[in-house]
């Protein structure tokens, strides 16, 4: 048995706990059924289960390696000869397998009920859902906290509680898009429910479609895990998953181009899904930029890899910031083309609104690494996140209330007319704290001077 | 073997090792001293390979750190300075988690987990929670863990911290029958007194740095060191030393720390000539403190 599984087993699954889980669950369960009406035993085990399983277990997931880090027995199991698979699995369900206890217990009694009241094949979506939702919200809460552990922020419980919620969050997304498809969806979102999504031209059942989705961006979030405990246990991840990543974001999104609104229907279909690639790309940008250590040493490692000429050593090291940048402006680069071959009428606007953005976003990345370079408390995302916040909102608050609608044009990309002066704007602020950034980078001395890379 | 090249490791805003080059024989017990801040637990964590060097080197057993990482873990035992264990599991469970998840398979674990518990001494509490022991029995639990796999290197971070003294002589005994046993260590403490029993070797940390550049030899059975006091204060006590053989660590007029051969006639020759040559000769006797006075002798020329 997996060690790290097998500890967890101990530790989680003592006979008083086991009994006291059964024992609680038999009694709601019986309360239930007693008191009739709208309550019945299945619908108790449905709720239960997203406590139990999403609730409780998304926090149990995000505390299986802080915990661990709380308690100063990290870095023993971090030098155990455990592979990254096997600790990423024995701590995900391990951590949880009491959480995993109840949710098997609630599951059994809501697949009876749907298998009693529609059939075989509605309890196997239905358990294949209940437990997509389950790995999805531990996952990505576990995946949340490894991230924060590469970031040397992990131990507090506020901290913890942010874990929990991210996978909280996973999980409200994927059921608001489970909803969106189920006939009774109109009671709870009050929406019409969606019979079909029509995605890259091709219109395909919405259950299926979204249950797909759950399924592989479970496995998407569990890569992700695996990865991350790569990285703790020093082991070297190179660039491909993440471009691999990349790439199927990219072609997932842009297949929702019949989402978009009649306005930029006028653009040429290859361009739209350009431009959804792109928006993911840079979307993924900001994420990463924000999740990903902004470690000045690494990055002035990178900066010696690329002096000394070692690119591909250099280039293999990169974040997943960096290369969704890369790809952003890649698409960018490909957009820009595209349109000035095909399009001319959506190229007066596409063209400086696609490099205008992308000069904006050199700004903004370069922001968070500036951020990290400052001294004492001044120093991290939040100041990041703060500047944005004032880019963003409340600089252009001021501007609209003084009429200065011109000054905008320092903030960020204007539309519907975007002009060439915009877009030197944009580069020469992006290109500015670009270099800002990386000369606050070096490491100086006790005397001051500069310590070569 | 141990071999660390020219190691530079960086924290954002400082650089904590400067440039650490080093070598630890096979089967030998090296102390790594200096003060609080000097980087010893930062060195420790890079010969752990749990951090990455800026730049720089560290082969463990022709094995890389920032290559074999996981293949160096498997053979490394270490012990941090601060610790944790898992309160609510049985010495035995404690013990065999630490078996199994260093590779050993679950038919050998059990005897992997008696024969660290007996080398520890803790096989009368094997059925006690880790919580419920006292602090010296919970060092010895943690050090039990990190032995049960029968590492080739263990590396040490302040292990005596919090012992009794009898607790402190077992680990001596302890950490010489695995070096015995084939095992290399490095031990760090700020304890100059505790490290005398056991240590053959001093690495002196000091800023970053290996103070005088290599390992010390602290600890030579055939060569030990022996302290000289006069009565009578003499300017030329250290060259008259060095014309007879002996290898001057230190001197002032009153007193001489040397290495000289354990032979017993040519040290009552020295004491003889000594005498003769007029110096009042007030004591000549090993040296009880030899790592401390090394110590002091080499931070006392690096100042």
């Amino acid at each position: 048995m997996n060690p790290e599984f097998e500890r967890n087993l101990w530790l989680e699954l003592t006979p008083r706990r086991v009994a006291l889980m059964v024992g609680v669950l038999a009694l709601i369960f019986f309360a239930a059924a007693l008191v009739g009406n709208e309550w019945t035993p299945s619908g108790a085990a449905s709720a239960l289960y997203y406590l139990i399983v999403v609730v409780w277990g998304s926090r149990s997931a995000a505390l299986s390696v802080v915990g661990e880090i709380r308690d100063r027995t990290w870095d023993g199991q971090r030098l155990s000869s455990l592979s990254a698979g096997t600790m990423m699995w024995g701590k995900l369900f391990g951590a949880t397998i009491y959480n995993w206890l109840g949710g098997a217990i609630c599951l059994t009694l809501i697949l009876v009920d749907v298998a009693v009241h529609q059939g075989a094949l509605a309890a196997v979506i239905e358990g294949l859902f209940h437990v997509g939702i389950g790995i999805i919200a531990q996952s990505a809460a576990l995946l949340a906290s490894l991230m924060a552990i590469g970031r040397r922020q992990s131990h507090s419980r506020f901290e913890i509680f942010i874990y929990q919620m991210i996978g909280l969050v996973a999980a409200l997304l994927v059921y608001y898009a489970w909803s969106a498809a189920d006939p009774a969806s109109s009671l709870i979102l009050h929406a019409p429910p969606t019979d079909f999504v029509t995605w890259w031209g091709i219109t395909i059942d919405a259950r299926l479609f979204f249950l797909n989705s759950i399924e592989i961006f479970a496995g998407w979030t569990l890569l992700g895990c695996y990865r991350e405990m790569r990285l703790e246990l020093k082991m070297h991840n190179g660039p491909l998953v993440w471009l691999a990543f990349l790439a199927f974001m990219g072609i997932y999104v842009a297949g929702f181009d019949a989402w978009l609104s009649s306005d930029l229907k006028t653009w040429d279909p290859v361009a739209l899904r350009l431009l959804l690639a792109g928006i993911t790309f840079a979307a993924l940008t900001y994420v990463m930029v924000l999740l990903e250590p902004k470690d000045r040493v690494f990055y002035r490692w990178m900066l010696g890899q690329i002096r000394h000429g070692h690119i591909a050593r250099a280039l293999s090291g990169m974040q997943a910031w960096m290369m969704s940048y890369w790809a952003a402006f890649a698409v960018a680069g490909a957009l820009f083309l595209w349109l000035l071959l095909h399009d001319m009428q959506a190229a007066v606007v596409g063209q400086p609104l696609v490099l205008a953005t992308m000069g904006f976003i050199t700004r903004d990345v370069s922001i968070f690494v500036l951020m990290q370079t400052l001294p004492g408390k001044r120093r991290g995302d939040f100041a990041a996140l703060a500047i944005l916040f004032a880019l963003y909102v409340l600089f252009p608050s001021i501007l609209a209330g003084l009429q200065a609608f011109a000054g905008l044009i320092l903030l960020y990309p204007q539309l519907p007319a975007p002009s060439w002066t915009g877009v030197i704007v944009a580069w020469i602020e992006g290109a500015s704290i670009a270099a800002l950034a990386l000369g606050r980078l070096a490491l100086t001395d006790e005397k001051g001077k500069t310590v070569p890379i | 073997m141990i071999e660390v090249e020219d190691l530079v490791y960086e924290y954002p805003t400082a650089r904590a090792l400067k440039g650490v080059s080093l070598t630890v024989a096979d089967q030998t017990i090296t102390a790594l001293v200096g003060p609080n801040g000097a980087g010893k637990t930062t060195l420790l964590r890079c010969l752990a390979a749990l951090e990455d060097p800026y730049s720089g080197r560290v082969v463990i057993d022709g094995l890389d750190t920032t290559q074999k990482a996981r293949e160096i873990h498997a053979r490394m035992g270490y012990l941090p300075d601060f610790y944790g264990l898992y309160d609510d599991l049985t010495v035995r469970r404690c013990l065999t988690y630490a078996a199994r998840s260093h590779g050993i398979a679950s038919a050998l674990a059990a005897a992997a987990v008696q024969k660290a518990a007996g080398r520890v001494g803790l096989l009368d509490r094997l059925e006690s929670k880790a919580g419920e022991l006292s602090r010296g029995l919970r060092q010895r639990l943690a050090i039990g863990q990190s032995i049960v796999h029968e590492p080739h290197v263990l590396l040490l971070d302040e292990p005596a911290a919090g012992l009794d003294p009898q607790a402190r002589r077992d680990l001596s005994t302890l950490l010489i029958q695995l070096r015995d046993g084939g095992m290399t260590l490095v031990v760090s403490s700020h304890i100059l007194a505790e490290l005398e029993d056991y240590c053959s070797e001093m690495i002196i940390i000091e800023n970053g740095l290996i103070a005088g550049g290599k390992a010390i030899k602290v600890r030579d059975d055939a060569r030990p060191r022996y302290m000289i006091e006069l009565a009578t204060a003499r300017s030329d006590l250290k060259d008259f030393l060095a014309a007879r053989g002996a290898d001057v660590v230190e001197a002032d007029q009153n007193h001489a720390l040397i290495v000289f051969t354990r032979n017993a006639g040519a040290r009552a020759k020295l004491v003889r000539e000594l005498v003769t040559a007029g110096f009042d000769v007030a004591s000549f006797a090993e040296s009880s403190k030899a790592l401390e006075d090394a110590y002091f002798a080499q931070v006392g020329h690096g100042r």
